[in-house]
């Protein structure tokens, strides 16, 4: 475990794509129970650096922790030395992720996607699994659609299946992409709720959006970023209120 | 327009339209009528088909086991083929350029030579083997290539007995079968949104189980209808067989009745009703099939659809 006791640490995080920078030094520290919201324009970089952090992006440059464990290598002396598929899978399994586009199974059941992962990969009992999965299915308010297919369900509903399946492997830290920005404004709300009751449950988390207002309310601190770097980053209510940074004010001044 | 908007307004009367009438239909229908009685008419009186004759002959002990080996033919084929066909396609996207390259070839061969020619060679290389001491071509090549052994086993069997008729038919038949269905599986796992794969990732799960469990079942509702012509062609591209040759399959026997008796003309029109037959069968077939992996999609057969939604329960 990491000495400084952090979910994520991120120091000088690079990440190019061919001749494109998207990252040019990112460094960011979650406490455990933390709620981090990253906000900023298209295109800043927000989105690569959350996929960095469970390694569905490859970093460039730089050193990135999750609980201590730096993702995706093996530091021995000086080297470090790619990790197997077998073991960043093992890495992911601790790390829950929910994507803009929801990404649910089509050919499952909700309750089918919350336990496949329990069931195949953690290999745990159907019974238990199945439990839990209702629970969870209940706890963000759907356990009338358990039998439902996702193209049966709104946007809003398979979002929060979406959340539940992440949460089903125990997570220690969750990962939102844009969560609500695929959504019709009036399924947006129930989605939100779900995601502050997981923060008010103590669930560390890292959450890209464009909602101020969650990041005002929920977060702990917040990140501010663009083309590339974090221009600003501190409490929710002083960056959002008051803003050091002109590139900062710039764009909260569009979106507020 | 507005008045209609205001409460309490009675709801007018229901439209009562005449229809738009489609002359042309009616004239179509007349046309086909006409022609299908004409070739019924045909059917019937012309002499040369010898209805009695193909009733008396095309069921007969030696057409039922020409029958048998037939199908027999197309299922091996078509479970050796759709195997190798998923195989192949997998090492097609394979990061690793050996396993692109060698499914590459693997297609490129059996795409470029015909059936017919597989067939017949397939069917002469036994002489081949008494020299040599190993199975069959492509293998010891593939596996060098590969560094596995495919078909091992094969290499114990004595060649001229194994490769003699069915046996090389059947091979001849499933690594051709085998090239197609790995462009079709190609095709079916292209079609799968990278999402998919990136949230299987996501949940800790292994390439092995994310193409198993996630992306295959999604990418067979895009692989089972070419693969239902492709059961179809493998049925009646099983008549290439004779050629090996493989004296008990259907047109074979068929055939063989035909010549026999003189009679050619009716035995081919039995031919085309046995496969006429057993195609139909296939279609049930795929019919179910395709339903089965439409679960959940808006594509699915609208019954399955309804079946879904009322089983799930609605919005209120």
């Amino acid at each position: 475990m990491d000495p400084s006791g952090l979910v994520v640490k991120a120091e000088q995080v690079h990440k190019q794509f061919g001749r494109l920078h998207v990252l040019k030094g990112i460094d960011l520290a979650v406490k455990p129970g933390e709620v981090t919201c990253v906000i900023g324009p298209s295109g800043s970089g927000k989105s690569t650096f959350l996929r960095c952090i469970n390694h569905l992006e490859k970093i460039d440059g730089g050193r990135l922790w999750v609980n201590g464990h730096l993702v995706g290598y093996r530091q021995k002396g000086d080297r470090l030395y790619e990790l197997r598929d077998r073991e960043v899978a093992a890495q992911r399994r601790e790390i829950g992720m929910v994507f803009q586009q929801f990404n649910l199974f089509p050919h499952m059941t909700a309750l089918d996607n919350v336990m496949e992962a329990p069931c195949r990969v953690r290999r745990e009992s159907r019974g238990a699994v199945r439990e839990r999965a209702l629970k969870l299915l209940d706890r963000v308010g759907l356990a009338d659609k358990v039998r439902a297919y996702p193209a049966q369900l709104s946007g809003g509903q398979q979002q929060r299946v979406a959340i539940a399946r992440a949460l089903a492997m125990q997570p220690l830290l969750m990962l939102f992409d844009e969560p609500t920005s695929a959504l019709d404004p009036e399924l947006v709300g129930e989605v939100l709720d779900v995601m502050r009751q997981l923060a008010v449950d103590g669930m560390t988390m890292v959450v890209v959006t464009h909602e101020m207002g969650f990041a005002r309310e929920v977060g702990d601190s917040l990140v501010f970023m663009d083309d590339g770097c974090v221009v600003e980053q501190g409490h929710p209510r002083e960056v959002l209120s008051n803003p050091q940074h002109p590139r900062t004010q710039d764009f909260l001044s569009k979106v507020l | 327009m507005t008045q209609l908007d205001e409460p309490g307004q009675a709801r007018p009367e229901p439209i009562r339209a005449v229809p738009v009438r489609h002359p042309g239909r009616w004239l179509a229908v007349a046309v086909l009528a006409l022609l299908t009685a004409m070739f019924v008419h045909m059917l019937i009186t012309n002499k040369a088909f010898q209805w009695s004759f193909i009733i008396d002959n095309a069921f007969r002990p030696p057409v039922i086991e020409g029958v048998r080996t037939t199908v027999l033919l197309t299922v091996f084929a078509m479970i050796i083929g759709i195997a190798l066909g998923i195989v192949f396609a997998v090492m097609r996207l394979s990061s690793n350029p050996i396993l692109r390259g060698a499914a590459w070839f693997y297609t490129w061969f059996f795409r470029a030579v015909p059936r017919l020619v597989l067939a017949i060679l397939f069917g002469n290389m036994a002489i081949l083997y008494q020299k040599v001491r190993f199975g069959f071509p492509f293998d010891r090549q593939l596996s060098d290539l590969l560094g596995i052994d495919i078909n091992g086993t094969i290499f114990d069997i004595d060649a001229r007995t194994f490769l003699s008729g069915f046996m090389a038919g059947l091979l001849a038949l499933a690594l051709s079968e085998g090239a197609y269905m790995a462009e079709i599986v190609r095709a079916g796992i292209l079609s799968v949104n990278p999402g998919q794969d990136e949230a299987a990732q996501a949940l800790g799960m292994s390439r092995v189980l994310t193409m198993r469990r996630i992306v295959l079942p999604q990418a067979m509702r895009v692989i089972v209808p070419p693969t239902g012509n492709e059961t179809i062609a493998m049925l009646k591209d099983t008549s290439l067989v004779a050629f090996v040759p493989v004296t008990n399959e259907l047109f074979f026997r068929l055939e063989a009745i035909g010549s026999r008796t003189f009679q050619v003309f009716p035995m081919l029109v039995a031919a085309c009703i046995w496969y006429l037959l057993l195609t139909s069968v296939l279609l049930v077939g795929q019919y179910f099939i395709e339903r089965y992996f439409a679960r959940g999609t808006a594509s699915g057969p609208a019954g399955m659809r309804l079946r879904v939604l009322g089983g799930a329960g609605g919005e209120h």
